[in-house]
């Protein structure tokens, strides 16, 4: 498989672990700056963004979330990007405590490969706990790398 | 085991929205269900991560199994729930 690699989409300046939210929107509105100030999108994908969180949660488990644009919005999308929030006092998330939101801008079906590679990581209780509690851009690029000898 | 082989109808495939739509209804079915691709990997279908990992797309087919008191009904159901473009806005 020719997956793009999670980090290639994640720029160090997308990596912000020091955040607090109000709200799951006010988080969801957060990884749309960001990804904004990545030129990933137009500012009409924060939209896209809150209209998905508010059809469906994108709280996925283990502490994390995945805000993403909807269908519509991905004409709003000009390069695939990845963003990486962390929010040490956790942000409720429809009785859920998310610590982490991973925004996600994708334009065509890298989309599924994405969140498979991201699913696989979290899938792991040990790294999802190093997510949760990274304090560098570093350790966040390490856990995102996938493992040579993982593989399957 | 009762299982039913179901094509994925959403033109996205089982991402997010209808991965999470589909695991909540799995959890809440009662009974343990197990989605399976075609290439062997099994996941228990309540876990939304379980399924993003499987990066299931579009038409792909996959196979919903499970045991015990109303797992006919159950999978009846789930199965419907695939054949339906849950990505439709």
């Amino acid at each position: 498989m020719a997956d793009a690699a999670l980090t290639s989409l994640l720029a160090e300046q997308s990596i912000r672990l020091d955040r607090t939210a109000e709200d799951r929107f006010d988080a969801v509105r957060q990884c749309g700056a960001a990804l904004v100030e990545a030129g990933a999108v137009d500012e009409s994908y924060v939209d896209a963004m809150l209209e998905r969180e508010r059809t469906v949660s994108t709280f996925v488990g283990e502490g994390v979330a995945i805000p993403h644009g909807t269908l519509a919005g991905k004409e709003s999308v000009k390069q695939d990007a990845l963003v990486v929030l962390r929010f040490p006092e956790g942000v409720d998330w429809e009785g859920n405590a998310v610590s982490v939101c991973v925004g996600i801008a994708a334009a065509g079906g890298g989309h599924i490969a994405l969140l498979s590679q991201l699913a696989e990581i979290l899938l792991d209780p040990a790294k999802a706990e190093q997510l949760r509690s990274a304090t560098t851009s570093d350790q966040v690029y390490a856990l995102l790398t996938p493992d040579e000898d993982d593989e399957d | 085991m009762p299982e039913r082989t179901v094509t994925i109808a959403s033109s996205v495939g089982l991402h997010a929205r209808p991965a999470s739509l589909f695991s909540q209804a799995a959890a809440k079915s009662g009974v343990p269900v197990t989605l399976t691709t075609k290439a062997g990997k099994s996941v228990n279908a309540a876990s939304i991560l379980g399924i993003l990992s499987l990066g299931i797309g579009h038409g792909e087919e996959v196979v919903l199994s499970a045991d015990g008191d109303g797992a006919d009904a159950a999978l009846d159901s789930l199965a419907e729930l695939l054949n339906t473009d849950l990505d439709k806005e």
